[in-house]
């Protein structure tokens, strides 16, 4: 082997240097262009998946439209949400309508099977009065609260000819915020 | 003395090749090598070009799909808000419909009683499962049947059904006891139409 046999030899060396760059740079684009190619995949599906989002945001919108509206309509009357807030209110309808009022009391009670109304304020009232005005207060509290649940009445006979002896379940729905 | 210019350029004298030639395969090495390097910087001007494009489009793809992945969980949490506010508003639906008030329903028993009837004691209890219903037990001084008859007539125009009866009769006393449901005119016209 002479210096010319060496010569060529380091001049291969660079041949194949040259092929391997070559190749190195299009392994690197190759590579590249498969991570833009899963990139568009994901795009894809990040659009389907949007788009099937959307469509059931809408179906479900317009199913749940009146719903809603009724929640809207609704809402306003159910804004005593805390036990003595609930508490007050009713005593203070007994109060206001200077009704004979035998015994109260109230207790917090748990709903089952509501987890908006998750517990009522329940009134346990007993009145003896005049017939027409314990069933005007009563016609008149339904009315003016109607959130009120009237649960239990018993009526019978009071002390006196016209006297109704009333005893009432109330339940104010005490709504979660 | 002058020296020539031939001289100054040439010091080196001519020398003999002493080895021996390259064979013909080996002597393309040197062209072969001027070739790999025009199409190396060629491909690999090509490759590199494509490269900055593939990481554009890479970096547009994902940047894409970040706003998308973002924009969809915007609208999940849409939906969960909006199932939170239908679920609400089926509860307060659900209370408000078993929330009739009792009042009409009393007065109308009282205004049926007739001159020879009345009301020892009534009793209406809405029932826990079925806030809608409502269990009557009433207890009237008469002494026929007649006036619960009556009774029942006027709670049926305001609607009110009455399912399992029972009475007794006795002693110029008439227990009657029944579960009171309320039914929806409107209802029931949408329920027949299609027939």
């Amino acid at each position: 082997m002479n210096s010319k046999h060496i010569a060529c030899g380091i001049v291969a060396l660079f041949i194949a240097l040259l092929v391997q760059l070559t190749l190195w740079v299009q392994g690197k684009r190759t590579a590249v262009q498969n991570e833009a190619g899963a990139a568009q995949q994901a795009e894809a599906t990040a659009s389907a998946q949007l788009n099937q989002e959307r469509v059931q945001i809408g179906e479900l919108r317009r199913q749940s439209a009146d719903l809603i509206e009724f929640l809207r309509i609704w809402q306003p009357y159910f804004l005593v949400d805390s036990p003595q807030s609930a508490e007050v209110n009713l005593s203070m309808k007994v109060k206001d309508a200077n009704l004979v009022n035998l015994a109260q009391r109230f207790e917090l009670t748990p709903l089952k099977g509501n987890t908006s109304i998750p517990n009522t304020m329940r009134g346990f009232l007993t009145f003896e009065d005049d017939y027409a005005r314990l069933m005007n207060w009563l016609g008149e509290l339904e009315v003016k609260m109607p959130t009120v649940r009237t649960s239990s009445v018993r009526l019978s006979k009071g002390t006196r000819a016209n006297d109704l002896r009333m005893e009432v379940i109330l339940e104010q729905p005490l709504l979660k915020q | 003395m002058q020296i020539t210019g031939r001289q100054i350029d040439d010091f080196k004298s001519d020398r003999k090749d002493i080895t021996p030639p390259l064979p013909v395969v080996l002597r393309l090495v040197p062209l072969l090598f001027y070739c790999s390097i025009a199409v190396a910087v060629i491909l690999s001007s090509i490759f590199a070009i494509q490269f900055q494009l593939a990481v554009q489009k890479r970096d547009t793809h994902k940047a894409m799909s970040a706003s998308l992945g973002a924009q969809t969980q915007d609208a999940r949490n849409q939906r969960a808000a909006l199932e939170t506010q239908i679920k609400k508003a089926t509860d307060i639906q659900n209370w408000v419909a078993g929330s009739r008030p009792l009042q009409p329903l009393l007065v109308e028993i009282a205004r049926s009683m007739g001159p020879r009837s009345s009301i020892v004691n009534l009793r209406l209890d809405r029932e826990a499962d079925n806030p809608s219903q409502y269990k009557m037990a009433l207890s009237m001084g008469t002494d026929s049947t007649k006036q619960i008859d009556l009774t029942m007539e006027k709670l049926a125009s305001l609607n009110y059904r009455a399912f399992s009866p029972t009475q007794t009769l006795g002693r110029g006393e008439l227990d009657y006891k029944a579960t009171l449901v309320h039914q929806d005119p409107f209802r029931q016209q949408n329920e027949e139409a299609p027939r």
